[in-house]
């Protein structure tokens, strides 16, 4: 009972918050990469000298890997997908996405990866998806003047070998230390989060 | 190395061969200025065909410099070149910037090389992402190279055909020692012949060794159905003698992508070395990332459906076929006319 | 040249981040804005009575054992996250200062003395002092830079200063080790004293 509560809650509500959040107006700070490969390698090249695309689906991977091969199975399957859907769409608006965005997605994923939090996989499953489809139409957006399309096609390849990769390293992980280290990294990722969220609030960014 | 390797990587060599963003035949353009007096240049542009058409890049010298007869221009089976002869005033070419415009919205690289009157020259490259070069000086060594490891870099990961092979090895070996072996042996070999292309002392017409390597793809097609039915095969048993062969030949198709017409001799080892350490270190990336694929896949205990297993091979096959029909038609083409 | 620059970082960034998964860090360069990563990681070094005292967080953790060793590390950036937070939003805390001089003291009173509270008490106090250290330190972004980058910069050098105090604690798996372990918290409970002298006078 409770579990599926939570999950029906859970969606709708944070769909809610993350609407408001890539509706506000703040200065963009898209940055385009060129690779001169191609726009897949530009579309890679781009995630990864995007931190704040970057860090929250490594984030995200840390948590799966914690829970287990299951719930790292669901984001490896939903992540992507989500997030090429979310860019096609964003490839259609013109928007210059914030800094709010990415500093509540630190907070939220490094909270849950420091907590260890034991979330349901329908509720990790949701969470992937919508973070995929915000993140992924703000990418969207961003690459639109730029690679388009194949460049999303090469974040989506990224995103499938970087979330294989990093969960399954860390269900790899037997030692407690070491599994105390992601949470370490989550707490930080989390507490980054945080510190941008003050300086939201002060208009420094 | 077990059967169950990415469809993601066949998926990505499709999405860009599909797109002819992987051109794996597009040469790099070349810009050469040779000082004829004190202030006169002969200047060779010479703008490689792009994907059938004429190059979308142009030319664009100072202002301040003048034509001092009517430019030229000739058409090439694979390539356009314009030349020439500027009065580039006293100030001479220090410092002057050479812009290539369109040049960003392509792949191409241009080489460009100065030879003046005192004997020195100096070398530089314009990329789509640094569409311009600006002439100076001699360049300092490790300039030079680090060019030349990220041209290599660059023609690894984007040779889909090299990549495929590199593939097709790695689904058909299994253990460990064998693949280091198998990868290592493919390396030797193509640094081998991609020496002897650079060096002069051995040559390759592109045509037909293009045909020979996407045979040499479409060859592993069939030995991997063999490893997936448990069946064994020299090919199988002993994997790096066949990537120690093919890769002779991979390697003439390395050398494709590092010009050296008319580039100075004391440059040519160095360039080359550290253009197959930037080939080597884009294989390396190639294989570490499939190997992290699949032991990902493993810890994960993702069971993929029969037909996903099988995509991977039957990307290797099929595309090898496709290309060997495809390049085979270009050679017959080529030899009748 | 930013271009090149640019070009450079990638190749650096897609070969050591598809060789080193596990390293997050390493990714974190941005054409043009790694400065701010570089600012925020220099930052937290800049004050003297911030570095020990979060080396003492360290030590004493290590002398703490499992639990602790991996709670406090864990607690004190976000705690600390949410004093800067609170210095932001303008909500003042008086004697920032005197606080930050305090933790030093209890903190290397506690290594000194070797104590072992509860381990709530622990990441309370900790956590009560991160506040003052979040406040006071977490509340500058130098103009023009990226404040995802500055503010990961500062929370990695804090977490690498807690690692430093861990990995100084480990010393006391030696003979002897202990004692200079508490030796260690003696000092830097007095250099808190000079700390606090400073700020009441």
């Amino acid at each position: 009972m409770v579990k599926r509560s939570l999950s029906q809650i859970a969606g709708p509500s944070a769909l809610l918050a993350m609407l408001g959040l890539i509706l506000s107006p703040v200065p963009a700070t898209a940055h385009l990469v060129t690779t001169g490969m191609g726009p897949v390698y530009d579309g890679i090249g781009h995630f990864l000298l995007t931190p704040e695309d970057l860090v929250p689906v490594l984030a995200l991977a840390l948590y799966a890997g914690l829970r287990g091969t299951l719930p790292g199975r669901r984001i490896l399957f939903l992540l992507p997908p989500a997030w090429f859907a979310g860019g096609a769409a964003g490839l259609a608006v013109d928007l210059a996405p914030g800094q709010l965005l990415p500093a509540v997605s630190f907070l939220v994923i490094g909270a849950l990866v420091a907590a260890d939090l034991r979330l349901p996989v329908a509720v990790l499953s949701a969470l992937a998806i919508l973070l995929g489809l915000i993140h992924g139409f703000c990418n969207g957006a961003a690459l639109k003047a730029g690679s388009g399309m194949l460049g999303l096609l090469g974040i989506a390849i990224m995103l499938f070998v970087l979330v294989a990769s990093v969960s399954a390293f860390v269900i790899s992980l037997k030692r407690e230390w070491t599994r105390i280290a992601v949470r370490v990294a989550g707490s930080w990722i989390c507490a980054s989060g945080l510190l941008m969220l003050g300086w939201m609030t002060k208009g420094q960014v | 190395m077990t059967r169950i390797l990415p469809i993601l990587f066949a998926l990505l060599w499709f999405g860009l061969s599909c797109t002819g963003a992987a051109a794996h035949e597009s040469q790099p353009g070349s810009m050469e200025l040779r000082q004829l007096s004190r202030d006169r240049y002969e200047i060779t542009w010479r703008a490689p065909i792009y994907f059938g058409r004429s190059h979308p890049a142009r030319l664009e010298v100072p202002d301040r410099w003048q034509d001092v007869m009517p430019p030229t221009e000739r058409m090439l089976p694979d390539s356009q070149v314009f030349r020439r002869v500027m009065s580039v005033g006293e100030a001479g070419v220090e410092g002057s910037l050479i812009r290539f415009p369109g040049l960003e919205r392509t792949i191409t690289d241009v080489f460009i090389r100065l030879h003046r009157l005192d004997g020195t020259i100096m070398t530089a490259v314009a990329r789509p992402s640094k569409p311009y070069a600006q002439l100076r000086g001699e360049r300092s060594w490790h300039v030079t190279a680090r060019d030349y490891l990220g041209l290599g870099f660059h023609h690894i990961l984007q040779g889909v055909d090299h990549l495929l092979f590199v593939l097709g090895l790695l689904l058909i070996v299994k253990g460990r020692m064998l693949l280091v072996r198998t990868v290592t042996a493919f390396t030797v070999a193509h640094s081998i012949t991609l020496a002897l292309a650079t060096l002069g002392v051995a040559n390759a017409p592109l045509p037909p060794l293009n045909a020979a390597i996407a045979l040499s793809i479409l060859f592993l097609g069939p030995e991997i159905v063999r490893s997936w039915r448990g069946e064994t095969s020299l090919t199988i048993r002993y994997p790096w003698i066949v990537a120690f062969l093919f890769g002779l030949l991979h390697g003439f198709g390395f050398a494709s992508g590092l010009s050296t017409t008319g580039m100075p001799k004391a440059e040519i080892p160095l360039s080359l070395l550290f253009f197959n350490v930037g080939v080597e270190l884009g294989q390396l990336v190639f294989v570490f990332t499939a190997i992290a694929l699949v032991r990902s896949f493993r810890i994960l205990e993702v069971r993929w459906p029969r037909w996903v297993e099988a995509v991977p091979g039957y990307a290797v096959g099929s595309l090898g076929a496709f290309w060997a029909i495809q390049r085979t038609v270009i050679l017959i083409g080529g030899m009748i006319l | 040249m930013r271009d090149e620059n640019t070009r450079d970082r990638i190749y650096v960034v897609m070969a050591a981040t598809l060789l080193l998964w596990g390293s997050p860090a390493l990714a974190h360069i941005e054409g043009g804005q790694a400065a701010g990563f570089l600012t925020g990681l220099g930052h937290p070094w800049s004050g003297f009575d911030h570095v020990l005292a979060m080396i003492a967080v360290g030590l004493w953790g290590a002398q703490l054992g499992n639990p602790a060793n991996w709670l406090l590390p864990v607690t004190f950036p976000m705690v600390m996250s949410l004093g800067a937070l609170l210095g932001l939003l303008g909500i003042p805390l008086p004697g920032v200062e005197i606080g930050i001089a305090c933790s030093a003291i209890l903190l290397g009173a506690m290594v000194l003395g070797e104590l072992r509270p509860r381990l709530i008490a622990a990441a309370l106090l900790v956590g009560f002092f991160a506040i003052f250290h979040g406040h006071a330190h977490g509340t500058e972004l130098p103009p023009g830079q990226s404040g995802l980058l500055y503010s990961m910069g500062f929370v990695i050098a804090t977490g690498i200063l807690h690692g430093l105090g861990i990995a100084l604690g480990l010393i006391q798996r030696w003979p002897g080790g202990q004692l200079v372990l508490r030796g260690a918290g003696a000092v830097i409970a007095v250099a808190g004293m000079t700390f606090l002298w400073r700020a009441l006078w």
